[in-house]
């Protein structure tokens, strides 16, 4: 698509009818849970929608954020937004490698200094930043100088929203969110791991309608698709109300589809859009599958008890060191009672009783 | 896969959203009927469980128009058994469902002939004529 | 670290430390007072019974007071009822126990839960007021029977917030909710919600001291 290109004029070169343009729109709308009256305002938005640039920045991560987003073989809305965008740099995606690829990321960010959209997954290591480099260039670097002229950061995944896998405990690299590092310029925290694509598509999708960063929550990431909780939207949760809970991983209540609850169900306590907009285009989520949900779209996920640890047990550490407590109280009112004793014996024996 | 599906999993309780809907598709109906605007729902933006989206085309039904899209992928207009109420299905060219939504309205947008694609097509008709 | 971390983490934790060492603490140094061996000749031999009886018999008020104490008697126990239901039969909380105790028993229907943890909450409410505008209440009560109300009638407040998700996000509401319970676990020991853990072996001793002589306690 030329530069010059307006999204609608992209499409119409493309050979998609007016018909197919509006149906294009519609989906979007849809992904960007827009209600279907926006429809219209959409559709102009996208008309006349320029192309912007993208830079993707990869660090401490697994790529399973970019491998969650390019799961189609043939075009589809999400491709084609990713088509309508300028993906001038990703390591990944890009057929250009060394001093050239580098080229381009520092022309892309000549060319379009303050309009591009910088994409980063993966956490940026502190502790050393010689852990992650890129080009002999440490992920601290690289970010601090990208971010400079960028309109807007989408932190894509756990790890870059909020540090992820690397950061949990003990965190050997020192690794951080990209939050952490950049503190002047608007960030979108598309957490999950991974994020659902229809969610990353969708804050591209905004990007590329409104020309504007999305409405965010406390957390920085988009109410639109972080705003509910899952245990508000769970199908799943009449059970959970009526006390109906599966108790190990195969038995009856299991196979009935009851609540996850006791399994260790982080639902209640994460925020995400798995339960309405589901995965594999709308196939199924993790609870749907009988998995209880792990809470990956929320900071430290890794660190609150388990998987398999109920939110209500707590994270209170081991009930040996309960015993020990006890024991000490055991030997502290042993100890106080013979004091009294020796005391009243003391006072009787004064009183010549 | 067949070995996956002799597991038994049934949900017994729905997420109790099919009958509201329904009734938000009567009050769409009755405003359409006095000559309001239509009134499009967003199927994917509403919780279901699994088979409820079956079950509200099953509840719905089929009426006696049925029209099939090839743009960017197949989709499919029904009209329910409701007359006025249409359900419309979006497709990519993977087969996977992208878009659902349920018309309430005299004629679905996307059945219409769209301006843009008239104007092209008198151009091309035109040089049709020309050769 | 999120509220909720902290309270259900290191919060709680310390909670459960000092709940267990100060109530064994009491109840071990309470045990260890006792007097020496009563050299007199007993006038009944049974005092386990004596003292078991006591313990069943005190269940239910002295004949002489029953008439004037019936509303305290009717609604301590309808409280404690309730609280009991509320505290030890919703499946999340068992799951708590189970991690503690090492095992479980069966849950109650969420919505019966609810009920009774709205009438624990609006008697104790009532019996608080009560206790403050009561002459004679009023007169007896010390800052530890007020302590002791308010932390428990907190987690009883913030516990149907939390599962009503009413007043603010869930996650804030819940930790919160265990927040309160961990000060009410620190407090426990120290005052007179003491009487959970004394109220049993103190009528089982008073029980056995009046049997050696022959009196029903």
């Amino acid at each position: 698509m030329r530069k010059d290109q307006s999204l609608g004029e992209y499409l119409r070169a493309q050979g998609v009818s007016r018909r197919g343009f509006l149906k294009f729109c519609s989906a979007t709308a849809s992904m960007m849970a827009l209600p279907p009256s926006a429809l219209a305002q959409v559709a102009e938005a996208l008309e006349n929608a320029r192309r912007p640039s993208v830079i993707w920045l990869s660090f401490q991560e697994c790529t399973g954020c970019t491998e969650s987003l390019t799961r189609s073989h043939a075009p589809t809305v999400e491709s084609l937004i990713f088509d309508a965008i300028s993906l001038d740099y990703h390591h990944t995606l890009q057929a250009a490698a060394g001093h050239g690829a580098e080229e381009a990321r520092m022309a892309a960010m000549e060319e379009n200094a303050g309009e591009y959209l910088l994409v980063v997954d993966g956490s940026i290591p502190v502790d050393n930043p010689a852990y992650s480099t890129i080009a002999g260039i440490s992920n601290l670097d690289m970010l601090k100088e990208t971010a400079a002229n960028a309109f807007a950061i989408v932190a894509v995944g756990t790890c870059a929203a909020f540090g992820g896998l690397p950061h949990a405990d003990p965190n050997p690299t020192g690794a951080v969110s990209v939050s952490d590092i950049i503190t002047d310029k608007p960030i979108i925290n598309v957490s999950g791991c991974p994020p659902i694509p229809v969610v990353i598509t969708g804050v591209l999708a905004h990007f590329l309608t409104f020309g504007s960063i999305p409405e965010l929550d406390a957390l920085g990431r988009p109410v639109a698709f972080f705003g509910q909780n899952i245990h508000d939207r769970c199908y799943r949760r009449p059970f959970y109300e009526r006390g109906q809970y599966a108790e190990t991983f195969d038995d009856e209540g299991a196979r009935k589809g009851w609540c996850l609850y006791k399994l260790g169900c982080k639902g209640p306590t994460t925020y995400n859009a798995c339960a309405t907009l589901k995965w594999n285009a709308g196939t199924s989520f993790p609870i749907q599958s009988g998995h209880g949900c792990i809470g990956c779209s929320e900071p430290d996920f890794w660190d609150k008890g388990g998987f398999y640890n109920p939110i209500s047990a707590g994270n209170w550490g081991s009930r040996d060191a309960l015993l020990g407590a006890a024991a000490a109280g055991a030997a502290l009112g042993v100890g106080s009672a013979l004091a009294a004793r020796a005391r009243k014996k003391k006072a009787q024996a004064a009183e010549g009783a | 896969m067949s070995s996956l599906d002799a597991i038994p999993v049934t949900a017994e309780v729905a997420s109790g959203n099919v009958k509201p809907l329904l009734h938000e598709v009567r009050h769409a109906l009755r405003r359409l009927a006095k000559g309001e605007d239509g009134t499009v729902i967003d199927l994917q933006s509403v919780p279901l469980a699994p088979g409820e989206a079956q079950r509200i085309e099953e509840l719905l039904g089929k009426g006696e128009v049925r029209a099939e899209l090839d743009a960017l992928g197949p989709s499919v207009v029904q009209e329910t058994s409701y007359p006025g109420v249409w359900l419309v299905t979006h497709s990519n060219t993977e087969q996977a469902v992208v878009g659902r939504f349920i018309e309430v309205t005299h004629m679905p947008e996307l059945l219409k002939s769209q301006q843009a694609d008239i104007e092209h097509g008198i151009s091309r008709l035109e040089q049709e004529l020309e050769n | 670290m999120t509220l909720l971390d902290f309270a259900s983490g290191p919060g709680l934790q310390w909670a459960l430390w000092i709940f267990m060492f100060g109530v064994v603490w009491r109840l071990v140094g309470a045990l260890f007072l006792l007097s020496r061996k009563d050299l007199t000749k007993p006038r009944e031999h049974n005092s386990v019974a004596a003292g078991l009886g006591a313990v069943i018999s005190r269940s239910a008020p002295a004949h002489a007071f029953e008439k004037r104490i019936l509303f305290q008697h009717v609604t301590g126990y309808v409280w404690h009822f309730a609280l009991f239901i509320s505290v030890l039969f919703f499946a999340p909380h068992i799951l708590f126990f189970e991690s503690v105790l090492g095992f479980s028993w069966p849950h109650l229907p969420n919505t019966i839960i609810l009920v009774t943890a709205i009438v624990a909450t609006a008697v104790l409410i009532a019996l608080l007021i009560r206790r403050a505008t009561h002459p004679v209440q009023r007169f007896i009560s010390n800052a530890d029977d007020y302590i002791s109300i308010f932390v428990v009638l907190i987690p009883l407040v913030t516990g149907i917030l939390a599962f009503t998700h009413f007043g603010g996000r869930y996650e804030t509401l819940l930790g919160i909710h265990v927040l309160s319970v961990d000060v009410m676990l620190i407090w426990f020991p120290f005052g007179k919600l003491m009487h959970a853990i004394m109220t049993m072996p103190a009528r089982y001793q008073a029980g056995t001291a009046f049997g050696r002589r022959g009196v029903k306690a």
